[in-house]
């Protein structure tokens, strides 16, 4: 999970009639980006933003933290009250953090989490009945096995479960979906007139499906039934995800396409685990790539592990060469489309020297 | 009353439905009661220009030939269209792709590989969603298949299976879609990339006394499943 740093102004937590709040948060969040990049209000007060590269670029976590309390200090000071930060993994625990006005040490946080209460959770009869049980604690709940969470309190309660395990950061009713249409209409004054819908509402069709996936999911493990994400990224094994069904909606994800990235059509078929594949020519050489980015010998046999065959090649496109996060080593990868000769298409990667089948276009 | 009708005939006519507009207005009718919407180009070669409600639709052909691209662009309208709409057995389901081929993803449920047995998870879903999208692993068992068709017929769901050749089936179908063959467009030696599909396909409907032989787009460059006489 990402590391996120949350600020919190509790005196702007709470609107008064006067709309001041809304205002001094929004101007808030301004001062905040001209220091670090990609700020997220999540409801009226609170904020975060990812917190690893600005701390390696100011030196440190507390660097950042002293420098955004600094910034901050006027706006505090002009609504009474204060600047409390914190750091930690996944936005549950980086808006507790905040509430502490603690910086929780890297690799921390699952402990950080494990000594919160349930009530933490904002989820009254979860709390009280856990309490009752016996488990005081989200490091109580979280050593629950999934399955008997997941038939005992239902989606929700998995929801919660994986929060307190520290494997999501999203929970339903942490985020204020209108907190980012509010704060746009203050830039732009005119009449909003597109209404949110959200998706499903309450029809009838979705409470069949829903209730079917349950059923299953009690019936076989909650990892079961999946629901497909699509975020935006360079290659398909990056843009596509599934997560069990019922997990809580990350909010904002963007489907396009990140520049360098292989346009449509996308394999249907994309390995979880990709497998190896030996890619030669005519003469048995295998097919290597140069520093420039080309192929040094023309593909002409390809061998999947795990299939005995080995199949010819008909044509190809590419190489196209990616190098994501160049400032770490060896992300340089380099993409190839092969056509067999029975006209099967394949989408090939070689990373650190060898060969992966990345998809089929099935 | 003569007063009534000469008034009625001064009002301005009632616009007629534009013709792009009425193609997708008209399945969304008639989904309630007996079919389920398709893309417009498999309108024109399925029998009943439509997936009818309780019926079993094949689709086969050898494996990365694109059946499973067929099978994902015959639910894609009805899943637009609002209709859920569950995936088994689709181990590694490229969900880009699917989302090119114009599959709602939020109408979907994957179940990818069900420890419990892909029949018993077909019945339970067939409770709760329209259509089926089934890869079964290996052949499926005549019990298992008679089950499942009956049970389909008795929900009204669509039951489409994803085999990779007619024997995986053991039971008669409503339609028999065959990829005889298919191959991607646009590759070279090195230049160029993929950009469409040409697949020869076969179209058998019970009862029918000719079987179609067609080719589609799957995809076209445009990104759509169309006809081939259309356009590239």
């Amino acid at each position: 999970m990402e590391r996120l740093l949350a600020l919190w102004l509790p005196g702007l937590s709470l609107e008064s009639s006067t709309g001041a709040e809304l205002r001094d948060f929004a101007e808030a969040l301004r001062v905040v980006a001209t220091q670090c990049p990609f700020v997220t209000p999540v409801r009226l007060g609170l904020a975060v933003l990812p917190a690893r590269a600005p701390s390696r670029f100011f030196g440190g976590e507390e660097a950042v933290c002293a420098l955004l309390r600094d910034e901050l200090h006027d706006i505090a000071c002009r609504n009474n009250t204060e600047v409390r930060i914190g750091i930690a993994d996944g936005l549950f625990a980086a808006t507790r953090a905040a509430k502490e006005n603690v910086v929780v040490p890297y690799g921390a946080t699952p402990t950080f989490l494990a000594a919160l209460p349930l009530s933490s959770l904002r989820r009254p009869e979860l709390a009280a009945l856990c309490v009752r049980l016996g488990l005081p604690t989200l490091g109580h709940f979280g050593a629950l096995d999934p399955d008997r969470v997941l038939e005992r309190f239902g989606t929700e309660g998995l929801a919660c479960h994986r929060v307190a395990r520290g494997e999501s950061g999203e929970l339903e009713g942490l985020r204020d979906p209108s907190i980012q249409i509010r704060l746009r209409a203050l830039d732009e004054p005119q009449v909003l007139h597109s209404q949110p819908t959200f998706f499903g509402g309450t029809s009838l069709a979705q409470e069949r499906a829903t209730r079917a996936a349950i059923r299953l999911q009690q019936r076989f493990g909650a990892r079961t039934v999946q629901v497909a994400r699509l975020y935006a990224g360079h290659d398909p094994h990056e843009r596509g995800e599934l997560v069990p069904f019922g997990a809580p909606t990350v909010q904002d994800t963007a489907e396009q396409l990140w520049p360098g990235g292989l346009p449509a059509p996308s394999p249907t078929t994309v390995f979880c685990t990709p497998r190896s594949v030996r890619l030669t020519d005519k003469q048995g050489t295998p097919v290597g790539v140069s520093p420039r980015g080309l192929l040094s010998t023309r593909p002409e046999r390809c061998t999947i592990e795990g299939e005995p065959r080995t199949i010819s090649v008909r044509a190809w496109a590419g190489p196209w060469p990616l190098t994501t996060r160049w400032w770490e080593s060896r992300r340089h990868r380099v993409r190839l489309q092969v056509l067999t000769e029975t006209g099967v298409g394949m989408l090939l990667a070689m990373e650190r020297g060898g060969w992966f089948l990345l998809g089929r276009y099935d | 009353m003569f007063a009534f009708s000469s008034h009625a005939r001064q009002l301005p006519a009632r616009p007629s439905i534009p013709a792009d507009l009425r193609q997708r207005v008209r399945p969304l009718v008639s989904a309630s009661s007996r079919t389920l919407p398709v893309l417009p180009a498999l309108a024109d070669v399925l029998p009943g220009a439509s997936l009818r409600r309780g019926t079993t639709t094949l689709v086969s052909g050898p494996l990365g030939s694109g059946t499973t691209s067929l099978g994902i662009a015959l639910v894609a309208h009805a899943s637009q269209a609002g209709h859920w709409c569950a995936a088994i057995g689709f181990e590694d389901p490229g969900v880009a792709a699917m989302s090119e081929l114009g599959l709602d993803l939020r109408k979907v449920v994957f179940v990818p590989s069900p420890r419990g047995g892909w029949a018993e998870a077909v019945a339970e879903l067939l409770d709760g969603v329209e259509l089926i999208l089934l890869q079964p692993p290996q052949r499926v068992p005549h019990a298992a298949a008679r089950q499942l068709v009956a049970r389909a017929r008795e929900r009204r769901a669509a039951l489409i299976v994803v085999v990779p050749s007619r024997e995986q089936w053991p039971l008669p179908v409503e339609v028999h879609l065959e990829i005889l063959q298919s191959t991607w467009q646009g590759a070279g030696h090195g230049e160029g990339r993929f950009r469409s599909r040409r697949a020869d396909i076969r179209i058998e409907g019970r009862g029918a006394t000719t079987t179609l032989q067609t080719s589609l787009w799957l995809p076209s460059a445009r990104g759509d499943v169309v006809v081939t006489s259309e356009v590239c």
